[in-house]
């Protein structure tokens, strides 16, 4: 009676299949580091060799580390009853490596920016970075590069500050391991793409081009522009196009169109501001190849 | 600079059946080599015991795909193919591609409108000079 049963257990019935596989597709999403198959030092060593760097692994797993879930932790060791000794976390968090993760990409990015376009002003500059550093392109390019599975935060999925912090942790800590120059081609490679496609005037939101158009003529000892239409199609219709240029003791300094000719006089000037500062669609682009010697004293001194 | 599109590669194959001797195969003499040669991958091999599906290969990408590719009487050399070819993919779906094409500077002298070569009002046009 007690005979076991070499036969293959009976297959689950058909009704119960279907319920099983509904209640699988309506489970809520997990994080990856909670689903099966996840070994969190091969995924670290991993990430270091898929970018290519050679980092200090501790430095990275501290990089990876966040505050929200150092405070959950304490939280449910406390819930769990443990005494104070066990609730303490020997875990630092990343927000030094954060910190000097940003400071250095600004300044290396200001710098980048300040040779590439000499012409540009601080406040061009400046914008220009701040949309490079800015939370949605951070936490854009972290997704791409699998951050959101190594990070430790509390809410899942990450939220895209929590991104942007754990993303500049790990320049931080690449600032660390391997230096100013390797952290510097790193933040060149990863950042300056997402430029690729955009116009000026769409990152740095400009009020009145035509007076900032003004002061750069006056730093230059060149007379105030002249707008003149060049062009006009359409008058008397629904969709006027009118082509406003500007002239400067009778020469042509830029031209824009536009449906009345206020609006086309300001794309005129927006026109001319990127003829100015060397930002047009026809410029070179991108200077790739190795840096030279000279920069990294300046990028250490920056750095520091 | 270029970042492997691949995250990691998921090997789940039974112990015993006969459709994952290929799978078995391979995890015995060239996953080894696979792993060292692709350190930016993580390979996981997780044989489940017992009558369960078929040997699949899963593999996982940047951003977010996951596809699978059923191994099931394969040799070992087909599935070492088989995984540098997803190796090499990028986790874009794999649908008709429009044009083998693409350019982020469309136009390097500017892109034609109708009045690009029509002279402006304000040129004058004045009296014929006659020939000195």
């Amino acid at each position: 009676r007690t005979a076991l049963s070499t036969a293959p257990p009976p297959e689950k019935k058909r009704w119960l299949r279907a319920y099983l596989e509904l209640q699988r597709l309506q489970a809520p999403p997990q994080r990856r580091s909670e689903q099966p198959n996840w070994d969190y030092h091969a995924e670290i060593q991993a990430f270091s060799h898929r970018v290519q760097e050679n980092f200090s692994l501790d430095l990275l797993k501290t990089a990876f580390v966040n505050p929200c879930y150092i405070e959950s932790e304490e939280a449910r060791r406390r819930q769990l009853g443990l005494d104070k000794d066990a609730v303490a976390l020997q875990l630092q968090d990343n927000t030094a490596l954060a910190e000097r993760g940003l400071r250095f990409a600004r300044a290396y990015l200001a710098q980048c920016f300040e040779g590439a376009y000499p012409e540009l002003p601080a406040k061009g500059v400046e914008a220009l970075v701040s949309f490079l550093t800015s939370q949605e392109l951070v936490s854009y390019v972290a997704q791409n590069l699998s951050i959101q599975d190594l990070t430790l935060c509390r809410d899942f999925p990450a939220p895209p500050d929590v991104l942007q912090r754990t993303f500049l942790a790990v320049i931080g800590a690449l600032l660390e391991s391997s230096g100013p120059e390797r952290a510097g081609i790193f933040v060149r490679d990863f950042f300056i793409p997402q430029l690729i496609g955009k116009d000026l005037f769409e990152i740095w939101k400009v009020v009145n081009p035509m007076g900032l158009l003004l002061e750069e003529l006056t730093k230059r000892n060149i007379s105030a522009p002249e707008p003149r239409i060049t062009r006009q199609l359409g008058v008397n219709t629904v969709l006027p196009v009118y082509f406003v240029g500007l002239y400067c003791d009778k020469k042509i300094l830029a031209e824009g169109p536009g449906e009345t000719l206020l609006a086309a006089e300001e794309e005129a000037a927006r026109v001319a501001l990127r003829k100015l500062y060397g930002y047009t669609e026809n410029r070179r682009p991108w200077d790739y190849s190795k840096p030279k010697e000279g920069l990294a004293a300046e990028k250490a001194i920056s750095s520091n | 600079r270029y970042v492997r599109q691949l995250q990691r590669l998921q090997l789940l194959f039974s112990p015993t059946a006969a459709d994952a001797r290929g799978a078995r195969q391979f995890v015995e003499e060239a996953a080894q080599d696979f792993a060292r040669q692709h350190p930016d991958v993580v390979l996981y091999v997780s044989p489940r015991s017992g009558p369960g599906p078929a040997p699949v290969l899963r593999a996982e990408y940047l951003n977010g795909t996951v596809r699978d590719e059923l191994i099931a009487s394969k040799t070992s050399e087909e599935i070492v193919q088989l995984a540098t070819k997803l190796a090499n993919q990028s986790g874009l779906d794999i649908i008709r591609i429009r044009k083998p094409f693409h350019t982020d500077y469309p136009s390097v002298q500017g892109q034609w409108h109708p009045l690009t070569n029509k002279p402006s009002i304000l040129t004058v046009q004045g009296p014929r000079l006659q020939p000195q």
